[in-house]
């Protein structure tokens, strides 16, 4: 580490710890918290002034610290998990219900073995997709994330569950409590886990191999270490830390609710990069990560807690001083936690590798600046696509077979299958001209989202802030009408702005910073959502102007409203079916299009995401086309969330949530490779429509033929459309680029001609 | 005498402590083709790229066509006639033929789209130019064999109309066949009048080609031979154990001999 604080030039050489253990970096966070401490004493004496409040954060500390010692060997491996707080979620809901009274009533210990058990079984699943199955990290633990979510959600039906009475005998539970030396068990379970994470990765044989792994993956391979093995070890390290973690909080709360680890994986990460680990691998140390743990638990208490203020009211004309705490509204912390995950990405390569402090220091005295160690940041290296279907034309192909030589065929030919599908299970209600509306509008939202996303994918990046930048702008937008008495005219602008901001920052952090575009627009996923919650404070607002409110409406509406209705017919009966949004995302698309398949920009986002090296040697400004693409993306997702609040009348602070899984899963089911350089417009347009035609199909009230109907419960939904993401990103990497069937079957081949001409 | 097409003299320039050029001179006439030979951190790579504009040189002077030159970056080498084909071809997978041979400067109609007919018909006459059996202009370039890979840089390189192509390793990655097709196309550059230098460590292939030989030696020149008078035997002493003495010119070298 280059902040190395030991004394200087000690008079004799003394054996020191190993860098790999400790070093500067943790030095340097120690301050840092008992700085950050003072400061919440000093804000906020009442809370932070008590040793409750010290008790508070270490035990805190305890539960988010064992998950950042699984997290570092995942991070340390070069690969994230971003599942982690939806693991913790789904364990303490599964020992809840396998011990709780009012379900399978179960003693502790077989509850909490089935839980470490499922623990592996995540963390195997993880480490396969990624591992085996080559799925690019973030892609897969993202979609386990939110299949977690789903689950908790559908297991527990959106209720608590509570065993207070009945975890008094048990004396699992003592894990939660204060013992007698007066503090947390938790804080004992996690320097137990701190210890052994630390010299397992500093010290031992699998250690090594992980930094191995992270740092040159084939180097490692060629020096006969099992790079696989090594990584779905990270994994199951994580998840299983993960499962230990939902031990500990049921153990300390008896009873869980579906809101349980939301969000953790966000402190987590950021624990770990705050504690020195690299994004891109190859460095990290635990006893790093466990200060990072605890200096993020502490900004989030300190944020959390507030400060407090005396506010003067006025009650019937008398002014009194009351006082108050001013706090943050619920679900703006996570913006700050999203920047400093940023920050702390940003440190290691900015900071330290081109001694930031040092040529500062340089010029400030007038010396000759030391040179920069490295230029370059911490771009992460694209994979090289590989393709074997090919171009129709370059086989000669026309008609039908030329159809099915397109990347989006299988997509387009799907959306026609799932709309047959729905035609046959509801013949009575499926084609009418409702549906068909509703249908539309449905398909706006994700259409929409899908069509910047294609430009982002393409380009061999990827945007994972739509969602929360449909909710910024939306809130923005409520914001400015509501609160700020803005015409609509002003609240469009302003939230259009907003969103594009957020595609601005995006752009920017990822091509003048180096970071990879999936860290930055996480960062951008808290953010802009923290922003959104902070803006509405937490609440749902409506009733804005109705002409504002317009352009959620059909054409109709709209016609009406400027007293130009048609009058009866067909143009009556279209003017009702179609939406201004509608309309709106077609001409949108159209322009898209346009300008991705026609002209030379679009060939620009293809030879980008295809080579970019190869693409910035012939003269492409390959930064400048990264960075549009995901400003507009930023901007297809702003007009969407206009058009939310517009359709709703009301904005609610979840707007948009799940969306990006949507937009991504269109993009990639309509031929678009998550390695980049495919995508069009017109596939990703279907895969948004095969999208909206699932989770309507999904919703869809079937009728059985003894009269009776069924709907598929809406809690279980997220669980489908992440397995349609899997599904999607893994018949991409597998039948589109690889073809393996084709390599499995020359292998069966070869295997069997081997296998007769050993019988001879 | 004519004029050499690219002139290079006291060409000096360091990385930090690390002397990578001392004061080298190289010469190139129009179409000759021109083998630069060395071991492993010779300064052959170094030398193409402060040609080529993508490294500053500290000291030394280049010419081409006489003029004296100050690129700064690859794209300013590119107008002047000069181009270099990478190692590893520098193509995009994902794209065909046809735009590969045009990346980053695809014909435009109505000055916003990209005039599709008439990229494929010129990337055909470019191909054809070069003799070189690529199927078509519409297949993916991922979908073609390492040779044709290879073929299609050529065709992008020579679709710039050059007076130079530098080849950096050509048949570092490429089969017996493929190394042999490529050899051929090196010729039919020659006979149109393109200059060359081949950056290579398989002398074989120089001196199949070749008209003249370059040695480096850490960073110095070791000697120039013509290829007809020299065998590979001493090009490999030269490189082994040259010194600035051994350097010569390939005149006086021949001279020597004589």
């Amino acid at each position: 580490m280059a902040l190395d604080v030991t004394a200087a030039s000690p008079p004799q050489p003394r054996p020191h710890l190993p860098a790999q253990l400790v070093a500067g970096w943790e030095a340097g966070l120690l301050a840092f918290m008992a700085l950050l401490y003072l400061a919440g004493v000093f804000i906020n004496p009442a809370f932070f002034g008590s040793t409750d409040a010290v008790s508070a954060v270490l035990r805190d500390t305890a539960r988010f610290g064992v998950m950042a010692v699984g997290m570092t060997f995942v991070i340390v491996n070069r690969d994230l998990d971003l599942s982690v707080g939806s693991t913790l979620g789904l364990t303490a809901v599964v020992f809840s219900i396998l011990f709780g009274p009012t379900h399978l009533d179960l003693g502790a210990w077989p509850a909490a073995l089935v839980c470490l058990g499922l623990g592996l079984g995540i963390g195997l699943l993880n480490g396969a997709l990624v591992a085996v199955l080559r799925v690019p990290p973030f892609i897969a633990t993202l979609t386990m994330l939110f299949i977690g979510r789903g689950l908790v959600l559908g297991l527990t039906g959106g209720k608590t569950i509570g065993y207070e009475a009945k975890a008094r005998d048990y004396v699992f539970f003592a894990f939660g409590e204060t013992n007698s030396i007066g503090f947390n068990n938790q804080i004992l379970v996690f320097l137990v886990f701190a210890v052994v994470g630390a010299v397992v990765l500093a010290k031992t044989r699998a250690g090594y191999e992980t930094y191995a792994t992270g740092g040159n993956e084939q180097a490692a391979q060629y020096a006969g270490i099992a790079t696989r093995g090594v990584r779905i070890r990270g994994f199951v390290l994580s998840s299983l830390c993960a499962a230990i973690a939902g031990l500990m909080n049921v153990a300390q709360d008896k009873g869980v609710t579906s809101q349980y680890g939301q969000g953790a994986e966000l402190i987590v990460i950021a624990a770990v990069i705050v504690g020195g680990a690299s994004i891109v691998g190859g460095r990290g140390r635990v006893v790093g990560a466990c200060m990072g743990a605890a200096l993020v638990v502490l900004i989030d208490k300190v944020l959390r807690e507030g400060v407090p203020i005396t506010r003067v009211i006025d009650v019937g004309g008398v002014k009194m001083e009351v006082a108050a705490l001013a706090q943050l509204p619920p679900g703006a912390v996570p913006a700050f936690l999203g920047l400093i995950l940023l920050a702390a990405v940003l440190i290691e390569p900015w900071v330290v590798r081109r001694n930031l402090l040092g040529r500062l220091k340089a010029r400030l005295l007038g010396q000759e600046p030391p040179p920069a160690l490295e230029v370059g940041g911490a771009a992460i290296v694209g994979v090289q696509t590989k393709g074997a279907v090919s171009e129709a034309r370059g086989v000669g192909a026309r008609g039908l077979r030329a159809f099915l030589h397109r990347r989006d065929a299988a997509a387009i030919l799907l959306m026609a299958a799932l709309w047959l599908t729905g035609l046959w299970l509801r013949p009575d209600f499926w084609g009418s001209l409702d549906n068909s509306f509703n249908l539309l509008l449905a398909f706006t939202e994700i259409g929409l989202l899908a069509v910047g996303l294609t430009f982002v994918i393409a380009n061999g990046d990827i945007d994972l802030s739509v969602g929360s930048v449909l909710a910024f702008s939306g809130a923005t937008a409520a914001f400015v009408m509501k609160e700020m008495g803005g015409d609509p005219g002003a609240a469009i602008l302003l939230a259009f702005l907003a969103g594009t901001l957020c595609g601005v920052v995006n752009g920017w952090l990822t091509t003048r910073l180096g970071l990879p575009a999936f860290v930055a627009t996480l960062g951008m996923f808290y953010i802009a959502r923290g922003l959104a919650a902070w803006l509405v404070a937490g609440r749902q607002l409506s009733g804005f102007p109705e002409s504002y409110n317009l352009i959620g409406r059909n054409l109709f509406e709209l016609l009406n409203a400027m007293g130009m209705a048609p009058a009866d017919g067909f143009a009556l009966a279209l003017a009702r079916a179609v939406s201004v949004q509608t309309i709106f995302l077609a001409v949108v698309a159209i322009a898209a299009g346009i300008v991705l398949g026609a002209m030379p920009f679009g060939q620009k986002v293809y030879a980008t995401g295809g080579n970019e090296r190869a693409a910035s040697y012939s003269g492409i400004d390959t930064a400048r086309v990264r960075f549009l693409s995901l400003v507009f993306s930023a901007m297809c997702a702003a007009a969407a969330g206009v058009i939310y609040v517009a359709y709703y009348r009301s904005f609610n602070p979840a707007a948009g949530l799940l969306r990006e899984l949507d937009a991504i899963a269109s993009v990639i089911i309509g031929g678009g490779s998550i390695f980049g350089g495919y995508g069009t417009i017109i596939g990703s347009l279907a895969g948004a429509a095969v999208i909206t035609l699932i989770r309507s199909l999904l919703s869809l009230q079937i009728i059985l033929p003894d009269g009776s109907s069924f709907v598929m419960p809406q809690h279980w939904m997220n669980v489908f459309i992440g397995l349609i993401l899997i599904a999607a990103v893994l018949g991409d990497i597998w039948f589109r680029q690889q073809d393996i069937l084709g390599e499995w079957r020359r292998r069966w081949q070869a295997r069997a001609q081997a296998k007769l001409s050993e019988a001879r | 005498m004519t004029t050499p097409i690219v002139e290079m003299r006291g060409i000096v320039k360091s990385f930090g402590a690390v002397h990578a050029l001392k004061g080298v001179d190289l010469h190139l006439m129009p179409g000759e083709i021109l083998g630069l030979v060395g071991d492993n951190s010779a300064g052959k790579s170094t030398l193409m790229k402060v040609l080529t504009g993508a490294y500053h040189r500290d000291a030394g002077e280049v010419l081409v066509n006489g003029a004296p030159t100050h690129f700064r970056s690859p794209h300013e080498s590119r107008d002047v006639g000069i181009e270099m084909i990478y190692q590893d071809f520098a193509l995009c997978g994902n794209m065909d033929v046809g735009q590969n041979i045009f990346l980053g400067r695809w014909p435009k109609r109505y000055g916003l789209f990209v005039d599709r007919p008439r990229m494929y018909e010129e990337a055909r006459k470019v191909l054809d130019r070069l003799k070189v059996d690529v199927n078509s202009v519409f297949q993916k370039v991922e979908s073609l064999s390492g040779g044709r890979q290879q073929s299609v840089a050529i065709a992008r390189a020579i679709s710039f109309e050059p007076q130079v192509i530098v080849f950096d390793e050509p048949t570092a990655n490429l089969s017996v066949m493929a190394t042999e097709r490529l050899l051929e196309t090196m010729a039919e550059l020659k006979r149109q009048g393109v200059a060359q230098i081949i950056i290579s460590h398989r002398l074989t292939d120089i001196f199949e080609v070749g008209d003249r030989i370059m040695v480096l030696k850490r960073g110095e020149n070791v000697g120039d031979r013509y290829i007809r008078h020299t065998s590979e035997k001493e090009v490999l002493e030269l490189i082994v154990s040259g010194t600035r003495e051994t350097a010569l010119t390939a005149d006086e070298a021949l001279q020597q001999a004589a």
